[in-house]
């Protein structure tokens, strides 16, 4: 669109002084405006947002297999099978019995992210009342609110608003050059509204072909908008095409300076759903936003986008409930979580990002009679991050205590972005007042999800507990020594004893296991004095240890 | 103070041209000429004229149509047959004479919105579009009826799949939240204050026991639909109906609703049927539906926001002229299209500009082009193929791109613009859409063409300024650029904005005299290069323009 109109308003040349709504910067310097400012770029975090449109049925993703005999009864048509090649995967033996969660087949993605300590599931969230409309629950979610609020601006860009005061008119600028928020898709969602103007995302589906249209159209703008119904619908108009010519640009340079690390993303779910269900939507996004970051995008707040979860039919296949279109999308959400964060880290970025998924609700407990289920309640939220303190947050969701075939809640949403905002984003309390968290993160009601960011210490000792080998005992040894290891998944297990040259003199054990700590002898009295190595390892840990014998 | 009161002047040139934006899809010049003429209640009048019945969509495969009964292998594929009756459906607003039945027929589809590619079966969209086209000035509450019974909708919201004992709410909740009462504030746990979960409950009994047709030969004597059919077993019995008393809220005074004729326990087909008719009797006696429907009308054809004043001095008093009429729409259309507020005479202080406060839909946008400019499409009586084609790469993939998926919207409530608060109709406008609308125009007056490079469909500027209804004297650059401006513009503009048009735009900032020139050598030569390119420019420049975008 037409770039004179953009040349004459940008607000900043090179070198010139930092200007906020024309005034200098000195002038400013007692002003709150600019302390606003200056306290928004302390941190380089970015919260990604993932929006699970329909309304997703938690209770078929984490199965409480504490209770699966009622779980059973409440779904038969739809149930995930216990045991089995197609049966839940066991999230973590070490949880005690009434977290006890059974993952569905095609969460493995969400396993791994589990077992090194990046994801946290808090469970059973909603609000109360929760309304059992699409569009109005997920303005809700969106608006931060309760279920009688009507607001018209988003949480999401109420936050941004107050981190970054003066938009659209004082950007971009030398201090955030980068759009505020962005949306990927075509179109920008009530998140990110703020109460007046234009929202603060722009929603971009390919930097490239967005930036190659922008500059092929548009023109000369008019110098002067009366203040009338019509004069507000063009000033909105000029608004986002201002926007969209000083984003466009950046947003191509920023797009062709990042890369990707190579990491393979995943394209198809590979069993059978229906088959405009089996292409990974997810998966090109959030692609997109780590090779944005790897470019050097500032952009705080980033949401993508998945639809589909309105299975109120055929939610399964019929003649295997662990196949369909809901397990294709959950694989479509593990995968592409697995792939991103492997792609954060070997960009580098694994520290800044924090990911969270969202859904306007979750489904009902017990199934329909068409195979699916209908609008419900309560449903899990997952927080994936390097700094994400992986618990479970609460017990599975009570079968016994359900509120009309439906789930009760035990947390409400507030409390996880208020968490998230607070801790991971370091939002202020003016900030927090803003987004209408500050009630929900109360000592009372906060619910830490973020570990420690310098050392992720949590992480580290998260997966010290699931997998280990320990030292040999007794060691040194001469005759029978004993040989304890413990793994948090089925998967296949290989113990062997090797020389220090490296050379494989035993095997001990070459077998899928399930997950437990095992406890086995070694007859050590045939070997020659000296130090040995008993090595342990899965698909995902290795570990060693060292082994004297002596005669 | 708003008021409906008639406005009884003579239209003029830029009332005119609102009316038909608003209440048709656009005209041309001389059309906008010839209403001008009118007072409000004449052009009205005219524009109530009922257009000639169309012939059914014919398939390039046969040659002829498909809908006695439905398509055989003989015809082309089921996603093609979908795309050729959206092309057909849009030829009639390319086509007609302006009149309110094509605008409210779509209106009536954005209200009862059914998404084809859930549907995947091209009858069942042809018969949806017959409904809406029968009842596009007629009576919503029988249209209502209707829709209930509509194969099409039943497929949309699982209607099949609702049956004694398996209940399923999915049409249930959305002909109460969407399509009659609309939703009032939630003021408890499952009361919406105009209906409440049990009324969902209730009304999904109501709707059970019912499958889709698929041959298309259930047919409707008295109001000549196709209609889905009552699941009887051999006796004829609605074997799949709940036929017990249903029992609705305190929002429905409690009223009951009961088979009113039952055999052993069940109730007859007929009974059934008539228990639909109950409901729609029983919603549509509550006061709150009038006022959601009249709501909905005023959003569509006047204006987004609703203020006090507005609900109070013209939502009411249509909703009260719509049930005083049984719920015809053609009173309620003619109230307001007839009154001082849709001209904006109601006001002395112009703040409120009805006129130009719409953005456009890219429908608007599309056909508003076309109609104004006469540009020429393949005759569909001759040339099926080129006809297909040139619609699918010159109107329906302009439409998607646009942001406008056509009859095809993500979410089950239809497309955002008509019911996304707070946004409404600029959620047709971002960065992406924006440009792709300018982006329309341009390729229009390029020529828009085939993968071949054959020319579909063109805007061509020469045709268009050589033809003395359009421009009385091309020759006259001022009048030329007015003539242009002043009817396709909504609201005046000024004159630094006339200035620009003319002459950094038209002229080239070169004079008048030189123009007037240039065409003279043209006229005497042939030769229209140089003044094509000028026009070229020109046409261009008000396409692309911001104001150009409202209605």
């Amino acid at each position: 669109m037409n770039r004179r109109s953009f040349l004459k308003k940008a607000p900043i040349a090179a070198g010139a002084p930092l200007m906020l709504n024309g005034l200098s910067l000195q002038a400013m310097a007692e002003q709150s405006p600019l302390q606003r400012l200056a306290a928004s770029s302390t941190n380089d975090r970015v919260l990604v947002i993932i929006q699970l449109h329909g309304g997703n049925d938690g209770l078929n993703a984490l199965i409480p297999i504490n209770q699966y005999g009622r779980y059973y009864d409440l779904r038969p048509n739809i149930a995930i099978a216990d045991k089995g090649n197609r049966g839940v995967i066991p999230l973590d033996s070490t949880l005690p019995d009434e977290q006890q969660i059974g993952l569905h087949p095609d969460m493995l993605g969400m396993k791994e992210l589990y077992d090194q300590g990046l994801m946290s599931i808090v469970q059973s969230v909603a609000y109360d009342n929760m309304n059992g409309s699409h569009f109005r629950s997920r303005d809700i979610w969106f608006m931060g609110g309760d279920y009688d609020e009507y607001i018209d601006s988003g949480w999401i860009g109420r936050y941004l608003d107050q981190l970054f005061p003066g938009y659209p008119d004082s950007y971009p600028n030398e201090e955030m050059p980068d759009p505020l928020g962005i949306e990927i898709g075509n179109s920008v969602s009530l998140g990110f509204h703020r109460d007046n103007g234009i929202p603060t995302s722009i929603a971009i589906s390919n930097p490239q072909q967005f930036y190659n249209l922008i500059n092929s159209v548009g023109v000369e703008p008019p110098e002067s908008v009366a203040d009338t119904y019509y004069g507000h619908e063009l000033q909105w108009i000029l608004d986002i095409e201002q926007k969209s010519n000083q984003y466009a640009g950046r947003l191509r340079e920023l797009y062709e300076r990042g890369s990707n690390s190579g990491v393979q993303y995943p394209e198809k779910y590979p069993l059978s759903a229906p088959a405009n269900s089996l292409r990974n939507g997810l998966a090109p996004q959030l692609q997109m936003i780590a090779r944005l970051l790897s470019g050097g995008i500032q952009t705080k707040v980033f949401l993508a986008r998945i639809g589909g979860f309105d299975t109120h039919a055929s939610q399964v296949e019929e003649y295997d409930a662990s196949m369909g279109i809901h397990a294709a999308l959950l694989y479509h959400i593990s995968e592409a979580m697995k792939a991103f964060q492997a792609d954060l880290r070997g960009l580098g970025l694994e520290n800044r990002v924090m990911t969270v998924t969202m859904s306007e609700f979750g489904r009902r407990a017990k199934s329909n009679g068409s195979y699916g289920t209908d609008h419900g309640t309560a449903a899990p939220m997952f927080v994936f991050g390097r700094n994400v303190k992986p618990v479970v947050v609460c017990t599975n969701p009570d079968l016994n205590d359900l509120n009309r075939n439906n789930l009760k809640h035990h947390f409400d949403y507030r409390q996880v972005f208020g968490s998230l905002i607070q801790d991971w984003m370091q939002a202020d309390d003016a900030t927090i007042e803003r987004t209408n968290f500050a009630d929900f993160i109360t000592p009372e009601s906060k619910i830490e999800l973020v570990g420690d960011p310098i050392t992720s210490v949590d992480a580290i000792q998260f997966k010290n507990e699931r997998y280990y080998l320990k030292p040999c005992s007794p060691n040194p040894a001469n005759g029978l020594t004993q040989v304890t290891y413990r793994i948090n998944a089925r998967e296949w297990v290989m113990v062997e004893l090797i020389d220090t040259m490296g050379n494989q003199l035993k095997v001990l054990v070459n077998e899928e296991q399930i997950a437990g700590e095992y406890s086995l002898t070694l007859d050590v009295s045939g070997l020659k004095t000296g130090t040995y190595i008993v090595q342990a390892k899965t698909s995902g840990w290795q570990d060693t240890t060292k082994l004297i014998v002596v005669r | 103070m708003a008021s409906l009161s008639p406005f009884s002047q003579t239209l003029g040139v830029k009332r005119a041209a609102h009316l038909l934006r608003r209440a048709a899809f656009g005209a041309t010049k001389s059309q906008i000429d010839q209403f001008a003429q009118l007072t409000p209640a004449q052009a009205v009048n005219q524009l109530f004229t009922q257009p000639a019945e169309r012939e059914a969509p014919r398939d390039p495969a046969t040659g002829t149509d498909w809908v006695s009964p439905k398509p055989t292998e003989n015809n082309s594929g089921r996603d093609e047959l979908i795309g050729q009756t959206k092309a057909w459906w849009i030829d009639s607003f390319l086509q007609s004479d302006p009149c309110v039945a094509t605008k409210s027929s779509f209106f009536l589809h954005t209200h009862f919105t059914t998404i084809s590619n859930r549907l995947r079966y091209a009858p069942s969209i042809y018969y949806q579009i017959r409904l809406f086209d029968q009842f596009a000035v007629g009576n919503f509450k029988e249209l209502t009826k209707c829709i209930c019974l509509d194969n099409a909708m039943m497929r949309h919201l699982d209607g099949q799949l609702n049956r004694k004992g398996s209940p399923n709410e999915n049409y249930a909740r959305e002909f109460l939240e969407l399509y009659s009462i609309g939703k009032g504030p939630q003021r408890g746990p499952d009361d919406y204050t105009t209906f409440t979960e049990l009324d969902v409950v209730e009304a999904a009994k109501v709707f059970s026991g019912y499958d889709i047709d698929e041959e298309f030969t259930n047919i409707n004597p008295e109001l000549n639909v196709v209609q889905a059919k009552v699941r009887t077993n051999d006796q004829g019995l609605a074997a799949q109906h709940d036929s017990s008393t249903k029992t609705f809220s305190a929002a429905f005074q409690n009223a009951t609703i009961a088979p009113i004729e039952i055999v052993g326990n069940l109730a007859t087909a007929e009974a059934a049927i008539d228990e639909i008719q109950q409901l729609v009797d029983l919603v549509f006696d509550q006061e709150a539906t009038a006022l959601h429907i009249c709501r909905k009308l005023y959003r569509f054809f006047v204006y987004y926001e609703i203020s006090d004043e507005v609900e109070q001095d013209i939502i009411a008093p249509l909703a009260t002229i719509f049930r005083d009429n049984g719920y015809e729409l053609q009173p309620v259309l003619q109230a307001l299209f007839t009154s001082q507020h849709f001209y904006d005479e109601d006001n002395s202080v112009n703040v409120d500009d009805h006129i130009g406060a719409i953005i456009k839909s890219p429908l608007d946008l599309i056909v508003g082009i076309h109609r104004f400019f006469d540009v020429p499409m393949p005759d569909y009586q001759g040339e099926l193929t080129s006809f297909y084609e040139t619609m699918n790469q010159g109107v329906l993939k302009p439409l998607t791109d646009q942001g406008m998926y056509f009859y095809e919207p993500f979410e089950v409530a239809g497309y955002p613009a008509y019911h996304q608060n707070p946004t409404f109709h600029r959620n047709w406008i971002s960065s992406n859409y924006l440009a792709r609308r300018y982006e329309y125009a341009k390729k229009l007056i390029e020529g828009i063409r085939d993968q071949d490079g054959n020319e579909l469909v063109k805007l061509d500027v020469m045709a268009y300024v050589t033809k003395p209804a359009n421009i009385s004297d091309p020759s006259d650059a001022e009048q030329l650029v007015r003539e242009l401006v002043d009817y396709l513009l909504p609201e005046e503009i000024s004159e630094e904005r006339f200035d620009f048009f003319l002459r950094a735009i038209l002229l080239d900032d070169l004079s008048e005299i030189n123009w007037k020139f240039e065409w003279q050598n043209y006229e005497s030569t042939g030769d229209d290069s140089a003044v094509r390119v000028q026009l070229e420019k020109l046409f261009n420049t008000i396409l692309q323009s911001p104001e150009y975008q409202l209605s």
